[in-house]
């Protein structure tokens, strides 16, 4: 270590990031818990403390309940289909055929669109009557005047993942199809010539060799996943009843709409501890795997 | 002749699932380029070429006012994080002791949390704090959320790729610490710092949550924002056209910026996350 080159007056540089952070990241993240455990309701700045009643009372009007379910089938199916569809698709991308650059940027282009515009776009896709589904249904002599996949209370949440999937795919496929091209030659031909089969190679050469990517893609799918509110907002507010309410959008409509902050808080703390139990665990069992080449 | 029709096969595969995937903004394409009179069955494409539709919407969006206003938000967001992250990053990358893995450690921890969901009590600081609601707010949250993913990035880069030496060169020509940092360390985090702009540039520009938490004239809203005006219309199939070529300007200067830039874009994402 050169001391001369590496002074303490160097963590002066970290000070203007970290001040941002203290202020308006952690300390409003302590003034959560706070508020959670009060009746505050975002006008009057003399509240009371009513221990656990927020928590006791989201609880048992089901608020909880519904948004933290809904919240972790749109996770699950977020995380799954998105990166099944990413992998195969940066596998396919990944072949030595032409064009490839063009595929690419079909594959990465709805990446850029805000979510406002895509959550428009496929309010159309999904449109009773004359929507796109439903008039490619009636092309083929189905039903698709009453198929109303936002409005039905089964459908809708996995509607409004589906378009979460549709513009996430462009991600994943880019960072797999980065992780595929470390993948060295020669080890995919040493496996050839010990004889494997082109599903071996994937299996015992690829995919281990893609641990870092893979384990990158799992980690910001789940996130991506456990803070949906985009399309509940935009599509289906929160509809048909609490079908698609997640707990961001649930934290939002009770703060914003009903003014009670406290409540809110309760349901913010909730999502916290989820989000660092899930994400911890995921980030400690994935990182084991890892293997370079 | 196996391996052509490999070949083909596989083309023919990426071909239907990359159709699916554009299928959607093709259509909207198509219909934003009708009349907003023409309610024919917006699957053919491509049927009518008129701008009267885009027109409408900017006009309605007030497309220049909202344009001015996203390109403010997004640049100084921007250059803001890419000063101060990559400040912050040197001392976490170079010096190695306790305080140093900490402070990394803290900064990662904003990854997990999403920004959204602390809300509530950041209303309640910036209010606090005297901070007036003007269209300048939303960048206090654009530059606190992108500073965990950005620090993130410069400190491995820093660690990986920039050897000491260089630096102990310029000591010796009498360089002082923050000569040595923008005028040495800085332009060699070129490959980080556009990453960094592309990635949070991007989130920035479409981000409508904090804008719309923190905005509330209309003159001042950026583009996602003079979206939610639209709001109304996607249940209603005769405002469709205008709806449509409303989403495409509101998208194009990004789309232009790609085009030009693709190559970056792409790369910009793996840079840090993927070794090699």
């Amino acid at each position: 270590m050169n001391s001369a080159v590496l002074k303490k007056t160097m963590y002066w540089f970290v000070v203007p990031a970290l001040t941002m952070y203290l202020v308006f990241w952690i300390y409003p993240i302590l003034r959560l818990f706070q508020y959670s455990f009060s009746d505050y309701n975002g006008f009057v700045q003399d509240f009371n403390y009513v221990g656990f009643d927020n928590f006791s009372q989201i609880f048992k009007d089901g608020v909880a309940g519904t948004s933290l379910t809904n919240t972790l089938i749109y996770t699950l199916v977020f995380v799954v289909f998105s990166n099944l569809i990413a992998l195969g698709l940066a596998f396919l991308l990944n072949m030595k055929i032409r064009a490839t650059g063009l595929y690419r940027t079909a594959a990465y282009v709805p990446t850029l669109f805000s979510a406002i515009v895509v959550g428009f776009i496929w309010s159309y896709v999904y449109m009773p009557d004359s929507g796109l589904i439903a008039t490619v249904l009636s092309w083929f002599g189905f039903d698709g005047a009453n198929l109303n996949l936002l409005g039905n209370y089964d459908s809708a949440l996995y509607a409004i993942t589906t378009v979460d999937i549709w513009k996430h795919i462009g991600t994943s496929t880019v960072i797999f199809l980065a992780g595929l091209q470390t993948v060295p030659v020669d080890l995919e031909e040493a496996g050839k010539i010990d004889g494997a089969n082109a599903w071996k190679i994937t299996r015992f050469i690829r995919l281990p060799l893609l641990a870092t990517s893979i384990t990158i893609n799992l980690t910001l799918s789940v996130i991506n996943g456990l803070k949906a509110f985009d399309y509940s907002f935009i599509m289906t507010n929160g509809g048909p009843g609490r079908a698609t309410s997640t707990l961001l959008f649930e934290i939002f409509r009770m703060a914003f709409r009903e003014q009670q902050y406290g409540k809110a808080s309760a349901l913010a703390v909730i999502s916290f501890a989820l989000i660092i139990v899930i994400t911890s665990f995921f980030v400690l069992k994935l990182n084991k795997r890892e293997v370079s080449a | 002749m196996s391996g052509t029709l490999k070949k083909t096969l596989t083309h023919v595969g990426i071909s239907l699932v990359l159709l699916l995937n554009v299928l959607p903004l093709l259509i909207a394409l198509s219909s934003s380029f009708r009349s907003v009179k023409n309610m024919t069955n917006p699957l053919q494409l491509f049927s009518e070429f008129s701008l009267e539709s885009y027109r409408v919407a900017f006009t309605k969006m007030h497309f220049m006012q909202a344009l001015g206003n996203s390109l403010m938000l997004t640049i100084i967001s921007v250059v803001v994080v890419v000063l101060f992250t990559s400040m912050a990053a040197y001392p976490i990358a170079r010096i190695n002791n306790r305080l140093s893995k900490v402070l990394y450690l803290f900064f990662l921890c904003g990854l997990v949390v999403p920004s959204q969901m602390v809300i509530i009590p950041i209303v309640q600081t910036i209010q606090g704090l005297h901070i007036p609601s003007s269209q300048y707010t939303p960048i206090l949250m654009f530059i606190t959320c992108s500073i965990p993913f950005s620090s993130f990035l410069y400190t491995g880069f820093i660690k990986s790729s920039i050897p000491i030496e260089v630096e102990e060169s310029a000591l010796i020509d009498g360089a002082g610490l923050l000569r040595r940092f923008w005028q040495i360390v800085f332009p060699l985090l070129l490959p980080v710092t556009v990453s960094v702009v592309i990635t949070q540039g991007v989130w920035i520009w479409n981000d409508y949550f904090f804008n719309m938490i923190f905005i509330s004239k209309a003159a001042e809203s950026p583009l996602p924002l003079a979206m939610l005006g639209f709001m109304g219309d996607q249940t209603n199939p005769t405002a469709w056209n205008v709806l449509f070529a409303a989403c495409f300007l509101c998208a194009l200067p990004l789309l232009v910026i790609f085009a030009f830039l693709q190559k970056y874009f792409i790369g910009g994402l793996t840079v840090g996350s993927v070794k090699g």
